[in-house]
């Protein structure tokens, strides 16, 4: 006999919501018996963040669990005063978030002066549809952006990657993209330091930290996380210039920083 | 309530008396009710479950309760060692433990035998799951075509 019919629908339901998101979207075409337990509210209610419904639109809560699960994944949600986006990673339900430029505390000096961050409005057309405002470095002698998150907000026992998103206004301003800057990211609670020096210049071939993400904006990684339980602790990353001498970097537009959680290669439990 | 030499009696759906200590058959929340609340000396019936399948799970909870008591001498890789070894089953056998774990609500067996099929469904394709479990496929071509492109993605990460 089949196991949609010897088992009820309650352990059919526990087992698929302990695999993950993507699993289930798969057992959704066995049989249409699977995909009625796969598609099932009590599943996709387990692959949500138990905190969702503090966190998404009270016109939303009528939908079914996986219509809100995927609403999470594709719609980022503005949150702390529109300066952060968070959303749900497909592949396994945890969460993602971005501090936009305006969470973020940036230093710069032109000259020998500390001056005010210049931002530019995203109405312009082929800036942030996420934020309303990003930050447009025009010309600057020195840099340092940081940011800072509270571990309990991360998923529990997720590998993060942290990566800061920008694009370089023009080719043809070299100037920052010929400046080495050191990326790194700090857990107050072990203090260690991972510091990595790149070149911001996503054109060379040895440019390896760099990437396109596909919607005009350009990542770099800064660093990685292991966020093991979740407890009270301040994940720390910054980006800050090495190189002193008195260039002045020009064209670079930072949208913000993102916590991605890593693309999970290995599917299967590794201890089976 | 009692010592831990109290025994309690057990019938299971072919007729079989079982004597088992009270701290190892307390493991099922199920029992364990209806221990409490009814009258100890009686025998309790357990008609969904066969003896064979009884006294697997009878093993299972006597390992866990000598185990939290110290009178294992095991580590607790060596238990885990132990929980692989007790869910290579058939699956019809795999199947029934679930049941009874379900029913007589022991929640670590339910959580190993259930954790047991998960991975036999992780990172795998619905062609896959249909030869393990022996499953006919019931959708039309086209049908499993329309799913397929609309799940798209949660094939594509497979080709990693």
């Amino acid at each position: 006999m089949e196991i949609t019919r010897i088992l009820p629908e309650d352990c059919l339901c526990l087992i698929i919501s302990l695999t993950s998101p993507a699993d289930a979207c798969r057992s959704a075409m066995v049989s249409h018996a699977f995909r009625s337990v796969a598609d099932c509210d009590a599943v996709w209610e387990k692959f949500l963040p138990s905190d969702y419904r503090s966190i998404i639109s009270s016109s939303l809560l009528s939908l079914g669990k996986k219509d809100v699960y995927f609403h999470m994944c594709f719609h980022p949600i503005l949150i702390q005063n529109g300066t952060m986006s968070f959303q749900l990673e497909k592949e396994s339900g945890k969460k993602c978030y971005m501090l936009g430029a305006k969470a973020l505390s940036m230093i710069w000096l032109l000259r020998d002066t500390f001056m005010p961050f210049p931002w530019i409005s995203t109405s312009l057309p082929g800036l942030s549809d996420r934020f309303p405002e990003v930050a447009n470095i025009n010309l600057v002698w020195w840099i340092e952006v940081k940011g800072k998150i509270e571990t309990r907000n991360l998923s529990p026992n997720t590998n993060y990657v942290i990566y800061l998103v920008f694009k370089l206004r023009d080719r043809h301003t070299i100037e920052f993209k010929h400046r080495t800057v050191g990326l790194h990211v700090n857990d107050d609670r072990v203090a260690s330091w991972e510091l990595r020096r790149v070149l911001i210049d996503p054109y060379r071939c040895d440019a390896l930290y760099i990437r396109d993400r596909g919607d005009g904006w350009m990542e770099v990684e800064m660093g990685q996380f292991l966020n093991e339980c979740g407890d009270d602790g301040t994940l720390e990353f910054s980006l800050r210039e090495t190189d002193t001498s008195n260039f002045h970097n020009r064209g670079i537009i930072i949208e913000g920083i993102e916590l991605s959680p890593k693309d999970i290669s290995s599917l299967v439990d590794v201890r089976q | 309530m009692g010592s831990t030499s109290t025994k309690i009696k057990l019938r299971t759906s072919d007729q079989k008396v079982f004597k088992v200590e009270e701290a190892v058959v307390v493991q099922s929340l199920t029992i364990k009710y209806f221990y409490e609340n009814g009258c100890p000396s009686s025998v309790i019936p357990v008609h969904s479950v066969s003896s064979d399948i009884l006294s697997k799970i009878l093993d299972y909870c006597k390992k866990y309760v000598n185990f939290a008591a110290g009178k294992e001498d095991i580590s607790p890789e060596e238990l885990y060692e132990w929980d692989a070894n007790f869910v290579k089953v058939d699956q019809n056998t795999l199947f029934n433990l679930i049941l009874v774990g379900n029913c007589l609500k022991i929640d670590s067996l339910l959580d190993l035998t259930c954790q047991t099929i998960v991975n036999m469904i992780k990172g795998k394709r619905p062609e896959e799951i249909r030869t393990t479990f022996n499953i006919k496929n019931d959708y039309t071509p086209e049908a499993e075509e329309a799913v397929r492109r609309e799940k798209k993605w949660a094939f594509d990460m497979l080709r990693v």
